[in-house]
């Protein structure tokens, strides 16, 4: 069974170098196709933990300064206890909005640790009594021009603005990935054809002398495999950087508050990666199966 | 060991490789497939190998039928007939020791059966001193050799042989004759194709004639003609 294993292996590796230049545009193309399936997972995963402080019929937050005076907040307090325009609404204090933040950013501690509790800005999450965007607009500019109030972010605007960006951008990555699955999977068939091809007389002694159906395959299985796992293998740090540069540039952005929520964990991003690496040899396991069964048989 | 009943074969619908072949050989036998080109002598081995399937008749091989023998058991069955040809058929970027060694390795024998194996039978056909050459480096009945050390290295209950001698000339076509009587005389039953009209007459074995895929002849130490 060693034996075999070790002939397994020897076949295939011996094949890639053979045919190495497909073999690199095979693992290249899988590298792109399946960074661009990450990547759509990610804006997504992004878009989604952006928009979760905006659940349960929250429209608007109305942030307070983080050195906001106790009878700024009391006059703000009031009104949304007194107004028949609010219909609930939730306090985040320091210590909450502290504790929110640690969860969000778990996974970068340096981040976290460069925040305290006293910094954080304590904030109202507002259900309105009427979610009509005007009517929310409208109340968002009140609170807006209260004294100590920082800012407000309404979700009618903000949330428009994250979908519509994360749709349209996860949607278009999809589609480009799913045409360059699509190829990869062509590409690596034609790859292990043309090894097949190379190793056609071998093949014909290999039938001749009884070797069975499955011994002939796996060594190009495996081959295309190979070209799968390695492609994924390359998209991993690929997805690292669309998560480090990418997703950071919008939580830096100014223009739109809500787009600092916009991270992924980093624990999301590995589960991303081991579902890439799934995919990349299934694509190559598929690829190579057509291969080997439409030019193989007995 | 290998029996033939009212096989034909047609390519495409039209062409009548084989028609109505009845045959039946047993087992240690040593026989001759004769007849011109096209008369179905290679037809007549592919079938027996299960390279082809007859368009009609049975064919029983080593107790199996093999029409009706499911695919994935057709490798066990070759791995009991061995198969010798005009052109080698050797891999040119192994040595002759790795060419024998392969048809071992591909059907899964452990490494210090093959071990065992390859040079015994090396010996067997007198290549012991070329182990380590490539086939480029030899003589075409060096290669013949190699070839049937590699058919016959798995011991086989039968060995099929299609114009061993094709590409040889005389003198070296004996010493080829020699090694199959050898094979043959070790309990492995030998059908060979051949229209070397020389050999057939020396040997004076069981002959099988074709014409036109029609069994004209079958008789015991017969001649060519």
């Amino acid at each position: 069974m060693v034996f075999r294993v070790w002939y397994f292996l020897r076949e295939t590796l011996v094949s890639l170098w053979r045919n190495l230049s497909l073999t690199l545009a095979a693992i290249l193309t899988v590298a792109i196709s399946l960074s661009l399936v990450g990547s759509s997972l990610l804006i997504r995963e992004g878009a989604e933990r952006a928009t979760a402080q905006f659940q349960e019929g929250v429209e608007f937050i109305v942030f307070m300064n983080a050195d906001v005076l106790s009878e700024q907040d009391v006059a703000i307090r009031d009104v949304l206890d007194t107004s028949p325009a609010i219909a609930e609404y939730t306090y985040i204090d320091k210590a909450a909005a502290y504790q929110e933040f640690r969860e969000l950013f778990s996974d970068k501690p340096e981040l976290v640790e460069s925040v305290t509790p006293d910094i954080m800005p304590p904030s109202y999450r507002i259900v309105p009594a009427n979610p009509d965007a005007d009517n929310v607009a409208e109340l968002a500019r009140q609170f807006g021009e209260q004294p100590g109030v920082k800012e407000v972010a309404t979700a009618t605007e903000a949330i428009r603005q994250i979908e519509d960006f994360s749709t349209r951008v996860s949607q278009a990555l999809l589609f480009a990935a799913v045409v360059l699955v699509a190829v990869s999977a062509v590409l690596i068939l034609n790859t292990v054809f043309t090894a097949i091809g190379a190793r056609r007389e071998e093949i014909e002694v290999m039938k001749l002398v009884g070797a069975t159906n499955w011994f002939i395959r796996i060594p190009f299985m495996l081959e295309g495999t190979i070209h799968g796992i390695f492609g994924a293998a390359m998209a991993i740090p690929a997805l690292f950087v669309v998560d480090n540069r990418v997703l950071a540039y919008f939580q830096e952005s100014e223009a739109v508050p809500l787009f600092r929520g916009f991270a992924v964990p980093d624990g999301y991003v590995w589960n991303t990666s081991i579902w890439m690496l799934v995919i990349g040899a299934a694509i190559g396991m598929v690829g190579s199966a057509i291969a080997v069964t439409r030019y193989l048989d007995v | 060991m290998i029996r033939l009943e009212g096989v034909t074969k047609t390519y495409k619908g039209e062409v009548v490789a084989l028609r109505d072949a009845t045959a039946e050989i047993q087992r240690g036998e040593f026989v001759f497939l004769v007849g011109p080109s096209g008369s179905g002598k290679s037809t007549f081995l592919r079938l027996v190998n299960r390279e082809e399937l007859a368009t009609a008749g049975t064919i029983m091989v080593a107790g199996k039928d093999v029409g009706t023998l499911s695919s994935w058991k057709v490798p066990y069955l070759r791995r009991s007939i061995g198969y010798v040809f005009q052109d080698y058929k050797l891999l040119p970027k192994k040595t002759v020791a790795e060419n024998v060694a392969f048809a071992l390795e591909v059907i899964g024998r452990p490494r210090p059966v093959i071990r065992r194996k390859v040079p015994a039978i090396l010996d067997l056909v007198g290549l012991s001193r070329k182990s380590e050459r490539f086939p480029e480096e030899l003589s075409g009945g060096e290669q013949q050799r190699v070839s049937i050390a590699r058919a016959f290295v798995n011991q086989p209950l039968i060995l099929l042989a299609d114009e061993p001698t094709g590409n040889l000339d005389q003198a070296t076509s004996v010493g080829i004759m020699r090694l199959l009587d050898r094979i043959n005389r070790s309990g492995t039953t030998v059908l060979m194709a051949t229209h070397d009209r020389g050999i057939v007459d020396t040997m004076r074995r069981r002959v099988i004639e074709l014409d036109r895929g029609v069994v004209v002849r079958d008789e015991s130490r017969g001649v060519y003609e």
